[in-house]
């Protein structure tokens, strides 16, 4: 089952490209060499139907095409799948795609009747709420939608949230903000865009970090910011729409979680990805403020939290910023001969910022041309080789310019913040790997979950240590599992069963308490 | 011939191997392993502090550099103890009840070292009952209280109220980790905070020396 499955007919014209079609069609994708067949923006998978190359030959399903260089034959239909990658990211960035990869049965966990037949399937984030509507009759995602949290305005991370929830007064605010500023609204613009009435939802399901889910549930999460980290609760419960002030008169489940802090949007992705199936010990990286892991080994689930702090998202960093329109995506640079080009969302001109899949293309090839040293400063030497306009020198250091007079930089503070957050989750990484006696090569798949993770570069995210020791191969980028999971348990009563079992089994190291942890840290705070 | 000054460049520099090298060779050569520690590693560790207090090196440098010399101290205690070097002043340390995020506080752990500190290192999540009972037993004059979270920030209060409970007054409490401020420090009624480790330990020896 995959989200991204998409099918197509001809238009009118069927001289247009593919690429041109299916932004038409509401599914734009990276032409970011301007549909000149040079880049590798815009690839899809033919999986049914037939398109026309640019010398007019046929192509037959199972290829891999450049969507700029096809077009469909005169009143064609073609079954294509995108990539992620391959999708322009619009704002805000909120990880609306995933991959699933578990064998799931249509038998929903919301019952419902004609005239009430529409499930929701929702992921809390701290920062970012998707909602996802789902005929319950035929299991068919019919739309999507999301937005950041309103709640953010009670702190952008979970732990400033936990300290403001442990007021009741505050917590119950925090909640109509939640559901009254952003998933009725969500569930409103989803219902749309299915042409379907709100009347018709029959209830839905919501996975989230337990944070998320205590203040949701009017629990008090204090004991949540301090260790030993104690949930109030775990297990899948069912909330009464009305009780939460979202009407309606419907159920909503809420997924199971693992631990303190490893959340229901955890289970949600161990059990979306299917790792639990796979014959290999296989890797859960759900890359976010707190980077959480999963090893599943051996008949072992072990998994920890890590502390990598949102520089990934872009906050502390002087030109950091989301995902969003205009912020530089991506990086590609050179020193000899020169070369520097960047990719930016939206194809706008990348003065909104950069964001995190940026910072690590800069990180990997300012390092592997040397610019870099390992200790993340700007190599003195090769410095006075780069262009002066890209070069800013004042009492701040030294900082990148990537493009125009007060086009956005990167500092050597903005690396050093970059680097102690690849150094936590590579050595979170790399410390869970230790302490269950797996080597990096024996793990048959890492699924690198989390709307971050979508757009990095996977062999910088290897070079630069962030995800230590692994080859391109074993990585699989597969989205926004938390939600993949809510919408698994919205359809398959099963899948509820499934996650609550992994409860049982998980095992949670605290990394801060691990002999080498420390050690382990501060070997990956230089750049390999 | 090795000299004191490879041995701060390289703990400066946070070459471990390069410092764990110079420090023995110039144990070899007969030097006292106080002087090693006065003349070799304070003078390269309060180079980075100083650096690091002016934005001119960042947190991973100077946690690289702290790992060097921990593990040149590591070489140079046994020694200490052996030869009766007593340190002038004594400090308890650790993280406070419900934190477990202690990288902050060894960092501090080891400058306090470096400035011939004894540190009785209480870990981590150390409830405030084990700080009285560590400074009663080491008669220390100084408690160094870290926190990471602004959600444990609340047990530094109850840990300094254990303090003054027990009658230890004259003990200086300080407070330090990145939620923490001087508003905060004042507040709970602590003596005194520090926004970084090298002021850390201008901090400590201030108000050891008040004590």
């Amino acid at each position: 089952m995959n989200s991204d499955l998409i099918e197509i007919e001809a238009a009118e014209s069927s001289s247009i490209s593919l690429t041109d079609l299916l932004a038409r069609r509401g599914h734009p994708l990276n032409a970011r060499c301007g549909q000149r067949g040079l880049c590798r923006g815009c690839i899809v998978d033919l999986v049914g139907g037939e398109l026309i190359d640019a010398d007019g030959g046929k192509v037959v399903a199972g290829a891999s095409v450049r969507s700029c260089r096809m077009r469909l034959p005169e009143g064609g239909r073609a079954v294509l799948r995108i990539h992620s990658q391959a999708r322009i990211s619009r704002a805000p960035q909120v990880g609306e795609t995933f991959f699933i990869d578990v064998p799931c049965e249509l038998a929903p966990s919301i019952s419902w009747e004609t005239g009430r037949d529409t499930g929701f399937a929702v992921d809390i984030g701290t920062t970012t709420v998707v909602v996802l509507l789902a005929d319950l009759k035929t299991g068919e995602v019919l739309a999507r939608a999301g937005d950041f949290s309103a709640q953010i305005r009670y702190g952008d991370n979970v732990i400033t949230r936990i300290g403001a929830a442990s007021s009741p007064a505050t917590r119950l605010e925090m909640r109509r903000a939640l559901v009254e500023e952003t998933l009725a609204p969500l569930l409103q613009k989803a219902c749309k865009r299915a042409s379907r009435e709100i009347s018709r939802l029959a209830g839905g399901t919501i996975a989230g970090n337990t944070t998320m889910l205590h203040i949701l549930a009017n629990e008090d999460p204090t004991s949540l910011g301090i260790a030993p980290f104690t949930a109030r609760f775990l297990d899948g419960r069912i909330l009464q729409s009305d009780d939460i002030g979202l009407g309606g008169a419907m159920p909503i489940r809420l997924l199971p979680g693992l631990s303190g802090y490893i959340g229901a949007d955890i289970t949600a992705g161990v059990h979306a990805t299917g790792m639990t199936l796979d014959d290999m010990p296989s890797l859960l990286v759900d890359m976010g403020t707190n980077g959480e892991v999963v090893l599943c080994a051996n008949g072992r689930l072990v998994g920890c939290a890590t502390a990598a702090g949102p520089a990934f998202e872009g906050a502390g960093l002087s030109f950091g910023t989301r995902a969003q329109d205009g912020a530089v995506s991506g990086i590609r640079f050179r020193l000899d001969p020169f070369l520097l080009e960047t990719e930016s969302i939206g194809g706008h001109a990348g003065l909104a910022g950069i964001c995190g899949s940026a910072y690590i293309d800069f990180l990997a090839t300012a390092r592997d041309s040397g610019l870099l040293r390992e200790n993340g400063r700007f190599d003195r030497a090769k410095w006075a080789e780069i262009p002066a306009q890209h070069r800013i020198e004042n009492d701040e250091g030294f900082s990148f310019r990537l493009a125009g007079n007060d086009g956005p930089s990167i500092s050597e503070i903005d690396i050093a913040h970059l680097l102690q957050a690849k150094a936590a989750i590579g050595a979170g990484i790399e410390t869970l790997l230790t302490a269950t006696g797996i080597r990096a090569a024996e793990i048959g798949r890492v699924y690198l979950a989390g709307g971050f993770g979508m757009h990095i570069d996977v062999p910088y995210a290897i070079a630069i240590g962030l995800l230590p020791g692994f080859r391109a191969e074993q990585v699989r980028v597969v989205g926004n599992t938390s939600l993949a999971g809510a919408l698994l348990a919205l359809l398959d009563r099963a899948a509820l069963v499934e996650m609550e079992s992994l409860r049982s089994r998980i095992e949670v190291i605290e990394l801060n308490l691990q002999a080498g942890f420390e050690d382990c840290y501060i070997d990956h705070l230089s750049l390999p | 011939m090795s000299t004191f000054f490879e041995l701060s460049r390289a703990v400066e520099g946070g070459k471990r191997n390069d410092a764990k090298q110079i420090t023995q060779s110039l144990l070899d050569q007969g030097i006292k392993p106080l002087e090693v520690v006065e003349q070799g590693l304070v003078p390269g560790m309060s180079a980075i502090g100083e650096k690091f207090k002016n934005n001119e090196v960042f947190v991973p440098e100077m946690l690289i550099a702290a790992r060097a010399m921990k593990e040149c101290m590591a070489i140079l205690e046994p020694l200490l103890a052996d030869a009766g070097i007593k340190p002038k002043f004594t400090a308890v340390i650790g993280t406070v009840q419900g934190d477990l995020h202690d990288i902050g506080k060894n960092l501090v752990a080891m400058m306090l070292k470096g400035a011939n500190f004894g540190i009785v290192d209480l870990g981590t999540n150390v409830p405030p009952e084990k700080f009285v009972a560590a400074v009663q037993e080491h008669n220390a004059q100084l408690v160094c209280l870290s926190a990471l979270l602004t959600t444990t920030m609340p047990a530094m209060r109850t840990t300094v109220q254990a303090v003054r409970d027990a009658g230890l007054t004259s003990v200086k409490v300080l407070v330090g980790g990145a939620p923490v401020t001087q508003d905060f420090c004042d507040e709970i009624g602590a003596d005194g905070f520090s926004q970084d480790a090298a002021s850390a330990v201008d901090l400590a020896l201030r108000l050891a020396e008040t004590y």
